[in-house]
């Protein structure tokens, strides 16, 4: 797993404007006006955001005559879902193990 | 939200000898991680094992509840979580039930955990993510014996 990706995926995620970002891309590619028009907040400070998510490959960015189109990107997202499957299999790998050492030590039948 | 993590088992063998193996310091050694486990509430102990990126290999732990044959609760924090985890052992027609509860995800991958074992994200992620999802949800690991 690439560990440096993988933080910067979480690190990106860790803000609830970004991802309210992606929620809102999720549903369709749009332009920066159209995302901060649901915030409080400049839309610089929303391109700003924008451009993280960028830079973690969660964002693709496109120009469409005067407009910069932004889309999500999913794919970065795998090294999230590779963080818990890590954790899925330490467990599955710990329950076979314990119950290999009760077989060990009573053998097969209670 | 979700954010609990749960494995089920069934084990053919009695509840107080399930119990034993997740009591017994050197036979938690020999399913889970090196430890220096006491079965006493308040007792601190650590699970050591090889370090891996984002974690030293050191889990801190707390004894939390000891209830034999039944119950037992630690806290379990480490490589960037900070949760706890609780064995429920239940007598099953001769076998024993075993299940664990991994829960308190906190903070970002507390939000991931959330967010991925909730479905919320289902439309919009790969099929790597919903498998690990609906592997969690579904309890992928169970043995019938």
């Amino acid at each position: 797993m690439d560990e440096q990706a993988t933080n910067e995926v979480f690190r990106a995620l860790a803000d609830p404007t970004r991802r309210a970002l992606l929620t809102m891309l999720s549903e369709e590619a749009q332009p920066v006006s159209a995302l901060t028009a649901h915030f409080e907040m400049t839309q610089p400070a929303v391109s700003q955001h924008l451009k993280v998510l960028k830079d973690a490959g969660l964002v693709t960015q496109r120009r469409n005559g005067r407009n910069q189109i932004y889309a999500l990107d999913p794919e970065p997202l795998r090294h999230v879902a590779d963080w818990l499957e890590q954790h899925v299999e330490f467990w599955t790998t710990r329950f076979d193990n314990l119950g290999r050492l009760l077989r060990e030590k009573h053998g097969t039948d209670a | 939200m979700a954010r609990t993590l749960r494995f089920e088992a069934l084990y053919p063998y009695t509840a107080e000898q399930v119990w034993a193996a997740l009591t017994d310091r050197e036979a938690i050694g020999d399913w889970l991680m090196p430890n220096d486990f006491e079965p006493r509430v308040g007792h601190l102990f650590t699970f050591t094992t090889k370090p891996a990126p984002g974690f030293d290999g050191i889990v801190q732990c707390e004894v939390l509840e000891l209830e034999p044959p039944r119950r037992l609760a630690y806290s379990w924090k480490g490589g960037g979580i900070d949760t706890v985890v609780v064995y429920s052992l239940a007598a099953e027609g001769g076998n024993t039930r075993l299940v664990m509860e991994q829960s308190g995800f906190t903070g970002l991958r507390g939000w991931m955990v959330s967010r991925i074992l909730g479905g919320g994200w289902k439309k919009i992620i790969g099929q790597g993510l919903r498998e690990a999802a609906s592997r969690v949800v579904d309890g992928k690991y169970r043995r019938e014996r």
